[in-house]
């Protein structure tokens, strides 16, 4: 059932037209040239992400041979969204949870609410749920079916210790050799894990750094951007779609991002955020971005020379579209608004909500 | 002074490479055992800032390993390549009775001879790694060994290590970048006097340092460690390669540049330039001659910390009646 819904999006995809208008203030949609325009800012500014060929026979012929999608390799997860503590999460996160901050807790209706969240932060990982759900009477839905499913897949994709393989020891080893041997460092995990314990011991919110190999591909049917993840545990081995699930918001989980058949290799599944609501969350995104640029850009003309401190790259002249420009008709020529190019920078920013530990957003740091 | 302690390399297997090997296995190895080259890749170490605590976090020391190991196309921004050894075995009894010790002694030969005999340090980094897939349940074992000549009395460090930026000054370290940018090479010696730094490959020692004093002479070599006071594992061979070639050098003490920095560090960022530099000296005790053969150590500890096989249980990634289970 699953392969033919899957030949039938492939299906899909190939029917639908290339877009080729320009649109996304209107509907947050992006054309293929955009999206290249966008990848090759984002690749410039940030040149942790670079593009990609991808396997030949896989190319889409509505993208440059040589920049079939974006990717940046090992981007660091240290916590679970699980156990992620509200106090200090991305803009969009904490949006969402405001009324979850302890301090507003007094009030005696929100302190239910905030006695389920406490409870599963200190849970630890994704095995503490289920009893913590069990002590609450005022069950989350939302939860209760996350922690109901990850208990199921588990039985399948076994926790680490089942994984390990039932080997013999090589007796013919130097193992005195390899124990004696003072020059080698202890192993990075266990000092990880000290650091851990130092700093966080009151949280039992242990680090465990995960890392993420994440890729950027445009959909063709929802004309958005779309994100993919392959993640790998402290240890380098990956990461069962279970404990990918642990990284993502309890609210997208199982809903919006799920395992497919990377597009652009022939055997590659990859965990994936579903793009059908992309497109709207950008354009209310944009147009929240674009009013904003807009008013400071007004006000740069009223004043010129303030914007020095400010960011520049988000105010970043035209230089090269001088004739763009011109051609925009009157009204419009005051102030030009969002540029295309920072779209996948905006993108990001949203992604970062939905995975809110894995540091994605890369542009905050600069 | 304090011995030298070397994070070890960690394997960092794509998922894209365990599909490489089910597609060679089934169409081009079929039965055959033989061992095949395999190209890997690794990068400047690098370390993030945990935003709850403000600690700089070192992520893995990783060797990686995709899906274009065995074509050997492109390699990514900033990483350098090392060459190793693949061989797949047929059978998981195979595969627990190889004669490791032959197999790893043959690379670690083979490294030896490449200092001794063509002095050159293309194959410093040479690993080995063994395999057997079990195509039916998506599980694959491995096991990989990263040799490195073992120095007896271990090296130390001259009090500790320090950021580059204070010994070379931040001008040198400018200068330094591009260089490596434009001929990128996993080992590099550096030239540094007054702001101004040349860099040339390890081979050119005799010539590139006639007439250099000590002081304005370095060894670099792309770091893959994060760790403050760890230098990553290629250092070993390098140290070993230097000490056969140049005992006399290297019993004087050796100037090293960790080099940590892909990109240059923002003016007035925090923190700066990331990489290490320190005086590395072998200890004082009976040593053996440089021309004799070191003993090797580097088999990869498996997740529990003992040394035995790793398994990629890639069932839930690509059996599709699992993935079947979880879609929605």
């Amino acid at each position: 059932m699953h392969t033919i819904q899957q030949q039938y999006w492939a299906v899909r995809e190939y029917l639908s037209p290339v877009l080729k208008e320009s649109k996304f203030k209107e509907h947050g949609r992006i054309t293929p040239e955009e999206f290249v325009a966008a990848g090759d800012f984002l690749a410039y500014k940030f040149p942790v992400w670079s593009w990609e060929k991808g396997d030949g026979s896989k190319a889409r012929d509505y993208l440059p041979a040589d920049k079939q999608y974006l990717l940046t390799r090992g981007v660091p997860c240290l916590r679970r969204a699980s156990t992620l503590a509200y106090t200090d999460a991305d803009e969009d996160a904490e949006r969402l949870l405001s009324f979850a901050d302890p301090k507003d807790g007094a009030a005696g209706g929100a302190e239910e609410w905030v006695e389920t969240h406490a409870g599963r932060s200190a849970g630890g990982d994704a095995g503490g749920h289920v009893g913590t759900i069990d002590d609450i009477p005022d069950v989350d839905d939302a939860d209760g079916e996350v922690a109901g499913v990850l208990g199921h897949l588990s039985l399948g994709g076994g926790g680490v210790p089942a994984d390990i393989p039932d080997m013999d020891e090589i007796p013919d080893m130097e193992e005195d050799l390899e124990d004696e041997d003072e020059a080698t460092a202890a192993a990075p995990k266990a000092s990880n894990v000290i650091t851990a314990d130092e700093v966080e011991v009151a949280k039992g919110n242990l680090l465990q750094v995960r890392t993420y190999d994440v890729m950027i591909t445009y959909d063709k049917y929802y004309q958005t951007p779309r994100i993919w993840l392959v993640g790998y545990d402290e240890n380098g081995t990956p990461l069962t779609p279970s404990q990918i699930f642990q990284d993502v918001s309890a609210d997208h989980a199982f809903k919006t991002v799920t395992i497919e058949p990377f597009p652009h290799s022939a055997s590659l599944q990859a965990a994936s955020v579903h793009p059908c609501k992309h497109a709207s969350v950008m354009k209310k995104v944009i147009e929240r971005m674009n009013q904003g640029i807009e008013e400071q850009q007004a006000a740069r003309r009223g004043a010129t020379g303030k914007d020095g401190k400010q960011k520049k790259w988000l105010f970043r002249r035209a230089s090269g579209n001088g004739k763009d420009d011109k051609a925009v008709p009157a009204g419009e020529e005051e102030v030009e608004g969002m540029r295309v190019d920072l779209y996948l920078v905006v993108f990001l920013k949203f992604i970062a909500s939905i995975v809110p530990t894995i540091e994605v957003d890369s542009t905050a740091s600069f | 002074m304090p011995i030298v302690q070397f994070a070890p390399f960690q394997s960092l297997v794509q998922p894209a490479f365990w599909h490489a090997l089910t597609d060679l296995k089934i169409d081009v190895l079929r039965l055959s055992e033989d061992a095949l080259p395999v190209t890997a890749t690794y990068t400047t170490g690098r370390a993030v800032k945990d935003r709850e605590t403000g600690n700089d976090i070192a992520l893995g020391c990783n060797l990686t390993i995709s899906g274009d190991a065995f074509s050997n196309t492109h390699l990514p921004q900033h990483a350098v390549a090392a060459t190793g050894s693949f061989k797949n075995f047929n059978t998981i009894e195979d595969f627990k009775n190889a004669d490791k010790t032959a197999l790893f002694n043959s690379v670690a030969d083979e490294i030896w001879k490449s200092i001794t005999v063509d002095k050159s340090t293309a194959l410093l980094n040479r690993f080995l790694v063994l395999t057997f897939a079990d195509l039916k349940k998506y599980k694959y074992f491995y096991w990989f060994a990263f040799p490195a000549f073992a120095s007896k009395p271990a090296w130390e460090i001259d009090g500790e290590w320090a950021p580059a930026e204070d010994i070379l000054g931040a001008d040198s370290l400018a200068a330094i970048r591009p260089q490596l940018r434009v001929s990128p090479r996993p080992f590099f010696l550096v030239r540094a006097s007054g702001g101004q730094a040349t860099t040339a490959p390890v081979e050119d020692y005799v010539s590139f340092f006639a007439g250099v004093p000590p002081a304005e002479r370095a060894i670099g070599f792309i770091d893959p460690s994060a760790v403050p006071n760890n230098p990553g594992w290629p250092l070993r061979n390098l140290l070993a390669y230097l000490r056969a070639l140049y005992p006399e050098d290297a019993a004087q003490g050796l100037r090293v540049l960790c080099w940590r920095d892909s990109e240059t560090p923002q003016t007035g960022a925090p923190g700066g330039w990331k990489s290490r530099f320190g005086v590395v000296k072998q200890g004082a005790g009976e040593s053996i001659a440089p021309t004799e053969k070191p003993s090797a150590v580097g088999w990869e500890k498996n997740i529990q910390g003992k040394l035995g096989a790793r398994v990629a249980d890639l069932a839930p990634m690509m059996d599709p009646t699992r993935l079947a289970d979880q879609a929605v």
